[in-house]
């Protein structure tokens, strides 16, 4: 306020590099108005979007804004991928989830760190018949399923050799045929 | 006023966001003034995605990521106030009714189209199926339309429906890229669009459904609007303001915020409301 007359009515910005700031009337509050390239908030402190860090070191060493870090696996035509200090990822796409969306989400398997979309996170697609508790979700590389007594194949699918039944939803039966009578 | 904070001058303005602040250029006819520039509003902690003027109450209402939302502030100097808090999660686009006063937004991980009343209550969910990545969204309140871009990059399309949400249909699905701006010309009926997937600006008429190239080469659009015969829209690539005649079919000026950073939305904010009454004002 310089309209008091003493000396101390205008201080310096609390701003990086003593930047432009202004005060917002009713809560006295001080705002940096030209903060750094890359970096916003009242005090520089945040990074913009699409990027995160420390660039004060408020929590710690300080960290330059950097562009998300999401495995390839965020889309760059969206807002919001990724949280601004923590850099957690929060846009995952192409069936991704986790810190850095480096793996895949429930229900999906796979490489999620493949270049080829294609070959990320495919659907556990475990059979509801074959499957333990009709569980949708599946070894996160392999994709196996958890398969019911004498059940079989990645997705749970088909009986174990010599066993029939899939459709029971309790697992596969023993075919009981006679062993003289049969040709396996 | 806030020091270093201007109300909003008289006449017709563009409000556009840049992350933490929204700032206005002012208009001479179609001439944007930019000496004028001005920040209306600091947000300094926000990322402000989707900007809209209700010319009625003189109140500009964006969408905020950050700590999902929506708010509204009086451009002549008022604090922001809350307006939608709960059940967001990527709200974006926005668009105000200023008879019906209502918000409408699209929400791009719920993939909603919602409206609530201009203070937040008599919420509703409007579109829930069918939606990828919905970003912009623009309202004819006189005509009783809403129209919206889904930038899906397996199927981006643009739709329009009822502002109830009924007679949904798809305008336009082929040859489309990244659509992520829209905007509406009600003297001239004319849906206009950027697209940052294709690098086209085109409009079409969404009752006769003829399309038309505006302008090819456009680098990154973000956000859009329009006034008259040119469209105004924000570049991520150029980080600034443009201006294109939409008659020429070229770029007549650009406006580079002292800020070297993105610009997210833009709309128009007029002294008065353009005339005309839709049957949800009057029943």
């Amino acid at each position: 306020d310089s309209t008091v007359g003493s000396p101390g009515d205008c201080k310096p910005c609390p701003c990086p590099g003593g930047s432009a700031c202004a005060v917002v009337p009713k809560t006295k509050e001080v705002v940096c108005t030209s903060c750094p390239t890359g970096t916003t908030g009242k005090r520089c402190e945040l990074c913009d979007d699409g990027f995160f860090g420390d660039p004060l070191g408020q929590n710690g060493a300080v960290r330059a804004c950097r562009v998300c870090k999401c495995s390839d696996n965020i889309d760059p035509n969206a807002v919001g991928n990724c949280d601004r200090e923590t850099g957690e990822c929060l846009k995952c796409i192409y069936n991704t989830d986790g810190f850095f969306c480096d793996r895949c989400k429930e229900g999906f398997y796979g490489k999620p760190l493949a270049t080829n979309p294609n070959d990320k996170c495919k659907s556990c697609s475990c059979s509801p018949y074959g499957t333990r508790d009709r569980q949708t979700s599946c070894a996160q590389v392999t994709g196996q399923c958890t398969c019911l007594p004498h059940v079989t194949n990645r997705d749970c699918s088909a009986c174990e050799l010599g066993f029939f039944n899939l459709q029971s939803g309790t697992g596969c039966e023993r075919c009981n045929c006679n062993p003289i009578g049969s040709t396996n | 006023p806030r020091p270093g904070v201007y109300p909003l001058p008289p006449g017709t303005n563009l409000l556009f966001a840049q992350s933490g602040r929204i700032e206005f250029v002012p208009l001479e006819g179609y001439e944007m003034k930019k000496t004028n520039a001005k920040t209306v509003l600091h947000l300094p902690e926000k990322v402000v995605i989707g900007v809209a003027y209700d010319c009625v109450e003189k109140m500009v209402y964006w969408t905020d990521i950050t700590s999902p939302s929506i708010s509204k502030a009086n451009l002549q100097g008022g604090e922001p106030i809350p307006v939608i808090t709960s059940d967001l999660e990527s709200p974006e686009g926005i668009a105000i009714d200023h008879l019906s006063r209502l918000v409408f937004w699209t929400d791009s991980m719920k993939n909603h189209i919602e409206v609530a009343t201009l203070d937040g209550s008599q919420r509703r969910v409007l579109i829930n199926s069918d939606l990828v990545n919905p970003r912009a969204i623009i309202v004819d309140p006189v005509n009783g339309n809403m129209y919206w871009a889904d930038w899906n990059r397996d199927a981006p399309k643009i739709e329009m429906a009822a502002m109830d949400g009924t007679s949904r249909r798809v305008l336009v699905r082929d040859d489309l890229g990244l659509p992520n701006g829209l905007t509406y010309d009600p003297q001239s009926a004319l849906l206009c669009w950027a697209d940052a997937g294709t690098h086209m600006m085109e409009c079409m008429n969404p009752v006769h459904g003829s399309r038309r190239k505006v302008l090819e080469g456009v680098q990154y659009p973000f956000g859009m609007t329009s006034y008259g015969k040119n469209i105004y829209y924000t570049d991520w690539t150029r980080d600034a303001l443009l201006v294109v005649d939409r008659h020429a079919g070229k770029e007549t000026d650009e406006f580079l915020p002292q800020k070297r950073t993105r610009l997210y939305g833009i709309t128009l904010a007029t002294a008065q409301c353009p005339s005309g009454q839709n049957y949800c004002a009057v029943n």
